[in-house]
């Protein structure tokens, strides 16, 4: 087991009073396993991604990954446990504009101690991985939305994750992008052994895991 | 890839906002060192004037009266003449010529005469222990003027610096202030009896609307036989550097002739104090105007500009960049933005004071060196000043910004 929340709850201060947008969940995670959660808008999915990852504060419960405890960790731990553990693929790629595509796939390394040549040989050959190896010197700009998607994709592998949390990935790109992107994925998980939980509202996209978790009103169905 | 290249890349990506930034400091770095340079040379320049002036220090015995600086010496008590000695052996530094006196009210004929006993350059040379200081072997000048290129006073126009650079004065002659040489009807080369020995007169001195034009000047050891007041003065001259006078000479002096009174003409330190006072006061409110408005251009620029990249940061956060990565980029680029303002600040600055200074300060102006230094610091020190906020700002940005665009 790579990932176990236990009864994770996390509420919302609003004019109206308090918003359960998790409500107890619990649910178990093993490496290796693609994992798709779904559910209509507003069902607490992205809240979900987001307290996996320690980006925002659980109001109760545990989260565990690694044996690493998310909920209880200092600001500065969980900056580290991230730069070293989890790659993030959005929909909106986020990549920086004024970097080319390999210093974009190098960014995680900057603070890390690699050596110059090591990060760059590191970020190419993830970039031949997503077949971008020609595009290595191209902006943003200069790619199509798959190719930067793959970029992206790219970049949160350059640390050797053991988890990938990717938040619609496909929300951006056409039907024929997203399937070469979910395939990718797919390819990733099962080639290099990377655990990766994927929020999607699309039917299509939940099919590439093989574990779905369906979230309701905060709860899992 | 690592952070310098990151906050390399990012200035080069925002070129434009750059200058915008760094346009208030600056612009206030180069008033400051324009300013500084301008201000330099005319406090070096007023220090010569001040200096050219003449003996500025006296030192009297502790019984004198001090109401009339010029004339404090007659009939005032006397002390050794061996004080001197023990001035020049104390090395003290702004001292730049000593001219021991005996005055004395006499009458010559019917006329009451001021007669001053003084040491000839050629004596005051021939004593071992004045020549190793130093101070009076040369010509006189002012060696404590900071620049000999400013000092355009050499020629010893002012009478008062004539009468200490006399290379030579005979045991029998003597030299004739000029309202006295009119009163006495002498000219050069007459003879006059003081105190019963007859003396020749050597010059008749211009005229220097001071006491000294009532004064006849003899060798201070002839004087000293004849007024029976052996190896005692009534006075010691000091041409002080008026800088040393400002920074503590008399006191200094003081110390080392505790049982004298030493005084000065106040108003000579008093102006170049203020003077200097004036300069430090302009940079200081310089210096004050671009820390508040350099400082917040600064801050206002890179608040802007984090502002611009919060997705960028938030981005930065969530794969594992923590507080201290973002305020480290944030400072670094403050840093740089620091230096280029220094630099640019200090080349504009030192340019407007070279073109400027000959109209504003009627001096040539300099470059000087040691201001980019001085520059830099003030810059680099601004700048870091007003990027601590928007720094401990960014450092805030929520991580899942990106995240939330479902």
């Amino acid at each position: 087991m790579i990932l176990k929340t236990n009864n994770l709850c996390k509420q919302y201060q609003h004019k109206d009073g308090l918003v359960d947008a998790l409500n107890h969940v619990s649910f178990e995670v093993n490496e290796g396993d693609f994992v798709t959660i779904t559910g209509a808008s507003g069902s607490g999915k992205t809240t979900l991604l987001l307290s996996l990852a320690g980006l925002i504060h659980a109001t109760s419960g545990e989260i565990r990954i690694k044996d690493f405890d998310v909920v209880n960790a200092s600001d500065r731990k969980l900056s580290d446990f991230r730069r070293k553990h989890i790659g993030f693929v959005m929909q909106s790629f986020a990549l920086i504009p004024y970097l080319t595509a390999i210093e974009n796939v190098m960014l995680p390394l900057a603070i890390s101690k690699f050596k110059k040549e090591q990060k760059y040989q590191k970020a190419l050959a993830l970039l031949k991985l997503v077949d971008l190896e020609n595009r290595k010197n191209h902006l943003p700009s200069e790619l199509s939305a798959g190719q930067q998607q793959r970029v992206a994709i790219a970049r949160a592998l350059v640390n050797s994750p053991t988890l990938i949390l990717a938040d619609e990935p496909t929300g951006n790109l056409d039907p024929s992008l997203s399937t070469d992107i979910l395939n990718l994925l797919k390819k990733i998980n099962k080639e290099e052994k990377i655990t990766i939980l994927m929020v999607t509202h699309s039917p299509l996209a939940a099919e590439f895991g093989n574990r779905k978790i369906n979230l309701h009103n905060g709860c899992i169905n | 890839m690592n952070i310098r290249k990151l906050v390399w890349l990012e200035f080069k990506q925002h070129k434009s906002q750059l200058i915008s930034g760094l346009l208030a400091i600056t612009l206030g770095i180069a008033v400051i060192v324009g300013i500084r340079s301008i201000s330099v040379v005319s406090e070096k320049a007023v220090a010569v004037n001040l200096d050219n002036l003449g003996a500025n220090i006296l030192v009297l015995p502790q019984a004198s009266n001090v109401d009339n600086y010029y004339a404090a010496d007659i009939d005032a008590p006397t002390m050794p003449e061996e004080y001197v000695d023990r001035i020049v052996s104390s090395n003290l530094e702004g001292v730049d010529n000593l001219s021991p006196k005996l005055t004395r009210r006499v009458k010559v004929g019917t006329e009451n005469v001021v007669l001053t006993g003084i040491l000839p350059k050629n004596e005051i040379t021939s004593k071992p222990m004045w020549q190793q200081s130093g101070l009076l072997g040369n010509d006189l000048k002012a060696s404590c003027a900071p620049s000999n290129a400013v000092n355009q006073s050499n020629g010893y126009e002012d009478e008062k610096l004539q009468r200490k650079v006399i290379d030579s004065l005979g045991a029998d002659e003597c030299l004739l202030g000029s309202t006295i040489s009119r009163k006495l009807k002498l000219v050069d080369g007459s003879s006059v009896i003081i105190l019963g020995e007859t003396f020749k007169v050597s010059r008749v001195l211009n005229e220097t609307g001071t006491v000294d034009d009532d004064r006849i000047f003899i060798h201070l050891h002839k004087a000293q036989e004849l007024l029976k007041i052996p190896n005692q003065v009534s006075a010691i001259e000091i041409m002080g550097c008026c800088n040393a006078i400002s920074d503590g000479l008399l006191s200094k002096l003081r110390n080392v002739l505790p049982d004298t009174r030493i005084t000065t003409i106040g108003q000579i330190v008093a102006t170049q104090i203020q003077t200097n006072k004036m300069m430090n006061k302009v940079s200081l409110i310089f210096l004050i105007i671009i820390i508040f408005v350099g400082g917040i251009s600064i801050g206002n620029f890179m608040w802007a500009n984090i502002n611009e990249r919060r997705k960028e940061i938030g981005m930065l956060r969530m794969i594992g960049f923590n507080k201290a990565t973002i305020y480290q980029m944030i400072l670094a680029k403050a840093f740089v933005l620091g230096i280029i303002g220094g630099i640019i600040g200090y080349i504009l600055g030192t340019a407007a004071g070279v073109w400027l200074g000959p109209e504003l300060a009627g001096l040539p102006v300099q470059p000087i060196p040691s201001l980019i230094l001085i520059s830099l610091c003030i810059s680099i020190g601004v700048s870091l000043l007003g990027s601590i906020l928007p720094a401990y700002l960014a450092g805030r940005i929520d991580p899942f910004k990106n995240m939330q665009e479902v």
